[in-house]
């Protein structure tokens, strides 16, 4: 077994632009997934039925559906549905979209659900319009309890951002494994992509630990 | 659009042998994992001093790095290191055992750690003795509470076994790939990969639901 | 102070027939009852007689199915915005306590004047500083309800519903989830209140304060009002079977000093 450690600092340009393109699906992602996950939120806590029950199915179908086969069913579906050939990044970042808006979307529902009825009555009693209680006494409230989850959530997705992987998305996993491929330094190469994604993943998962404690919510 | 749902009956055997394959690596990843996991979380919980920060620094690292990442170094990398070669059934099994043991440990301690201490010292005032509180008073109210957890977890290792499909372990994914690649129907085959998954996974959480609600009250004290 | 001499004030609220039903079960079963102004009157009854849901109609935190409710004169609007309205002129008193968990005692006191009264900060603060002070809880305007007692919630609870200068105060149990201890500390902030002439309704479990503050006292069974009249004849001489039965349960033997 002999080992050429050097090859991971030949391609060090090439392995921090991938990082910088996993770093980005992330932050766009969660960018349209709160948004979107407050809009299905909304509509499942507030609509009329109907509307109501397709966002309940909406969330509940991406939620029971791997992500990896999402991604695939993206590459090949949406070009046919949008008639638009869309590039490997953005079918990548549609397919995380539509995932964590509907994980986002339960996060927020429980969210605003957890509230005690008594908050909003004790608002209103006071002369506030719905708004006005829900906006200044529910949210803030609601905000403290889905912090965490959103943390939560957040590293999950930058996780799941491997996964665009399989469409050659140019993000680290991709881009690793092509210098694997390449160079045949197979130990190196998958250690360093290991390493470089646990650098970055381990502050993270800890900041989540640390926003858990701090918003713990007593009753 | 054509539709042509013929690709999915031709060749229903090669699919169902991927079925077979994801429900047989996530029965065998989740029950090692609930295993290893336990021995984890009682290491962490009661075990040598050193046991803790080890088993801290392994339960962070499987939340930082993609599975992904786990399953391609265990079968590509690990057999570098170890000179031993792997089926790719089998590195799948290490890797996700691996991976969601760590979820699993995490699990296991908030629940346990969740039974109130009034219970052991009520256990303890009529001496019972440290282990015998665990297993007959402890554990029970813990698992009931853990059912939720538990349920969340088999939902994601099922979830999981689709990534293995990129160490070329055989399972619906992998299955549904050859195929769309073979018959240039990927839409009927992608979709249909959809189906099964929402059938096998749906009732998995329903079913959760049901039996925690049912049980509940075991476990408030 | 006997409701003849107090007659010559204004009717505040004017309940007629109240009926208000959950499905197919009535919790009132046409209700009338007058408070007038400067009036303490006190609901009190068996738990489940509808006492807490004539004062939840009275605001309008529910709406009622028969009969009407007149405040100041005008019939309850049925408009959401003239609602409003109206709610800011009655303050009320949650058994729960119900403070903002995310705001301060100050901030909590003067979120009512800001929000809906569109008072600057630095007024609405300082109308908040005024009636912390009056239910003796200046020096926790910087807590968080969370750091305060039971008690010391009510309070606050109290001070948030007097910033908004409402015209009558209904109070739902508002001692009932309250420490034996602390029950004192907010019984006496609301004596103070009445003696100084704040129109209240309270339900309440607390027989001695409705003997002692009470002008008016309606005793309620199964959704209907069994009886009604001064606390010298509710509690010393009722005229009613279900009254004396009520007080008999309670332990009720004459005032204890």
């Amino acid at each position: 077994m002999n080992l050429d450690w050097s090859v991971v600092a030949a391609h060090r340009g090439v392995l921090a632009a991938a990082t910088g393109m996993t770093i980005l699906l992330t932050v766009a992602t969660m960018a349209i997934a709160v948004p979107c996950g407050i809009v299905v939120a909304s509509v499942r806590l507030y609509a009329w039925a109907p509307l109501r029950a397709m966002a309940t199915a909406y969330v509940e179908l991406f939620r029971n559906l791997p992500l990896i086969l999402l991604v695939y069913w993206a590459f090949y579906v949406l070009p046919i549905a949008t008639d638009v050939g869309l590039s490997p990044f953005a079918t990548g970042l549609a397919a995380l979209a539509l995932n964590v808006t509907a994980y986002n979307a339960e996060t927020f529902r429980a969210g605003i659900g957890s509230i005690r009825r008594g908050q909003l009555e004790a608002a209103m009693a006071l002369g506030m319009s719905r708004t006005q209680a829900v906006r200044r006494i529910v949210l803030p409230q609601a905000v403290r309890r889905i912090l965490p989850v959103l943390a939560s959530t957040w590293v999950s997705l930058f996780k799941d951002t491997s996964l665009v992987s399989v469409i050659a998305v140019p993000e680290l996993a991709y881009v690793a494994m092509q210098i694997r491929a390449q160079t045949f330094r197979v130990l190196e190469m998958l250690t360093a992509m290991a390493a470089i994604y646990w650098l970055l993943g381990y502050p993270q998962a800890k900041l989540v630990d640390w926003i858990q404690r701090r918003y713990a919510v007593t009753e | 659009m054509q539709v042509d749902l013929s690709v999915i009956t031709d060749h229903w055997r090669f699919l169902a042998y991927g079925i077979g394959v994801t429900i047989a690596l996530a029965a065998a990843s989740g029950a090692a994992s609930l295993a290893l996991g336990f021995l984890v979380a009682l290491a962490r919980l009661f075990g040598p001093r050193w046991a803790k920060p080890a088993v801290v620094l392994y339960i962070d690292s499987m939340r930082a790095v993609p599975v992904l990442v786990v399953l391609v170094w265990t079968f590509f990398a690990l057999p570098i290191l170890t000179g031993l070669t792997m089926q790719p059934f089998v590195a799948a099994l290490i890797g996700l055992t691996v991976h969601l043991a760590a979820y699993a440990a995490e699990i296991y301690r908030a629940g346990i750690e969740s039974v109130r201490r009034g219970q052991t010292r009520a256990s303890l005032a009529l001496g019972m003795s440290r282990p015998q509180i665990l297993r007959r008073i402890v554990l029970p109210q813990a698992l009931v509470r853990m059912l939720p957890a538990f349920g969340s977890l088999l939902s994601i290792t099922i979830k999981d076994t689709a990534i293995a499909s990129v160490i070329a372990v055989p399972e619906i994914m992998r299955q549904s790939e050859t195929l769309a690649g073979q018959s240039f129907q990927p839409i009927e085959v992608y979709s249909f990969a959809m189906l099964v998954y929402f059938l096998i996974l749906f009732p998995v959480t329903r079913g959760v639901d049901r039996i925690y609600r049912r049980v509940a009250h075991l476990g408030r004290s | 102070m006997s409701r003849r001499a107090k007659e010559s004030g204004a009717t505040i609220i004017r309940y007629r027939g109240v009926v208000k039903r959950y499905g197919a079960f009535e919790a009132l079963s046409g209700v009338d009852l007058d408070v007038h102004a400067g009036e303490v009157v006190c609901l009190i009854g068996p738990s489940g007689s509808g006492k807490s849901t004539l004062l939840r109609c009275t605001n309008a935190l529910e709406t009622i199915d028969g009969g009407a409710i007149e405040f100041e004169g005008a019939e309850l609007p049925r408009d959401e915005r003239a609602l409003r309205e109206v709610r800011r002129r009655m303050g009320m008193v949650f058994q729960s306590f119900e403070l903002f968990p995310h705001l301060t005692a100050l901030h909590n006191v003067a979120e009512g004047p800001r929000t809906v009264l569109q008072a600057r900060r630095a007024e609405a603060e300082n109308r908040a500083r005024a009636m912390l002070a009056k239910v003796g809880l200046s020096d926790k305007a910087t807590n968080y309800p969370a750091a305060l007692s039971g008690g010391q919630q009510q309070r606050v609870a109290i001070a948030r519903a007097l910033a908004m200068e409402p015209d009558v105060m209904l109070f739902d149990e508002p001692t009932s989830a309250l420490d034996p201890e602390t029950i004192g500390e907010v019984l006496s902030v609301m004596k103070a209140l009445a003696d100084e002439g704040m129109t209240m309704v309270v339900v309440t479990h607390e027989m001695t304060f409705a003997r002692r503050v009470g002008d008016w006292v309606a005793v309620f069974d199964a959704g209907r009002i069994v009886e009604q009249g001064p606390p010298r004849q509710i509690f010393d001489a009722p005229t009613t079977e279900r009254t004396r039965d009520f007080l008999s349960h309670l332990g009720w033997h004459g005032e204890t000093l």
